[in-house]
């Protein structure tokens, strides 16, 4: 069955007209809520990421020598010097944490996008 | 103009914006819910989470299109989460001016109140909104076939129901 035009027009008559002004004001007052809300959601998770960060503080420097002392270890040792050379760039730790990153970031953009 | 200023943040564009969409998003869903305050309030939500995503808004002449997709899945996902409000008893109108046929808009109402909520749904997208019964079924994600035999069946049901407007023309007028 197609369409009855005479719906179609009795839909169009009985089209209303509202007062707009309470309405775009309640809609603005909600959307100023939210913003409310998310500033003070970010100030909470702030203070609490300074309070943890300043408690972890001593933790978190030694992590990160660790880690910055264990990134340019190579995977395989090489006893050629020039081959050792020119395969600095990919025979590191960082270079297969850098590796195995693009490879997931690639395979997530396959499955979900 | 207006789209391009709101996605870019500015307030004042996006409540214009409401100002001028306020009156077809209110009409669509209290065409779909038949309950003012809760049409009006799902109205809101569609409007707020507009605002939240229109910079994921990239054709800005889709504004419209973009909106009624917004309302539509708000409509939707109210519909899944059953509100208890959803079987309240119709309010009243709230601020609702109708200008020139009061007795058209309520009897409509009146009878759209006699349709299954799905078939509400398909009937509103296609007369009111003027959508292709493709257009529902990717809208609304309902089969095909079902939004037509919908779209069939909630016709047959306004054409009883609406039998005083449809056989006397001049009603219309």
């Amino acid at each position: 069955m197609s369409i009855d035009p005479r719906l179609q027009a009795l839909f169009a008559k009985a089209e209303q007209a509202f007062d707009g002004e309470a309405f775009v004001r309640g809609v603005m007052a909600r959307i100023d809520r939210g913003r409310h809300r998310l500033l003070l959601a970010w100030a909470a998770v702030s203070i609490i990421a300074i309070g943890g960060l300043s408690f972890l503080a001593p933790a978190v420097i030694e992590a990160v020598s660790m880690a910055s002392s264990l990134l340019p270890v190579s995977l395989v040792e090489i006893e050629t010097q020039w081959l050792q050379q020119l395969l600095a760039p990919i025979n590191s730790v960082a270079a297969a944490i850098a590796i195995c990153a693009l490879g997931i970031r690639k395979f997530y953009r396959r499955i979900f996008r | 103009m207006l789209v391009g200023l709101a996605r870019s943040g500015n307030r004042d564009a996006f409540a214009e914006l409401v100002n001028r969409r306020q009156a077809w998003i209110r009409n669509l869903m209290r065409r779909c819910c038949r309950d003012a305050a809760l049409a009006d309030d799902l109205s809101q939500q569609a409007f707020l989470r507009a605002w939240q995503s229109i910079r994921q808004l990239h054709d800005a002449d889709r504004f419209a299109a973009w909106l009624k997709r917004l309302a539509i899945n708000v409509w939707l996902q109210h519909k899944r989460r059953n509100d208890p409000l959803r079987e309240a008893e119709p309010q009243d109108p709230g601020d609702a001016v109708v200008e020139e046929h009061p007795g058209i808009a309520m009897d409509l109402d009146h009878a759209l109140a006699t349709l299954a909520e799905d078939v509400r749904l398909c009937i509103v997208l296609s007369y009111s909104e003027r959508m292709t019964h493709d257009e529902i079924a990717e809208f609304t994600g309902m089969p095909l076939g079902t939004v037509k035999s919908h779209i069939r069946r909630g016709t047959q049901r306004l054409q009883q129901e609406l039998a005083a407007y449809l056989d006397t023309p001049e009603e219309l007028t």
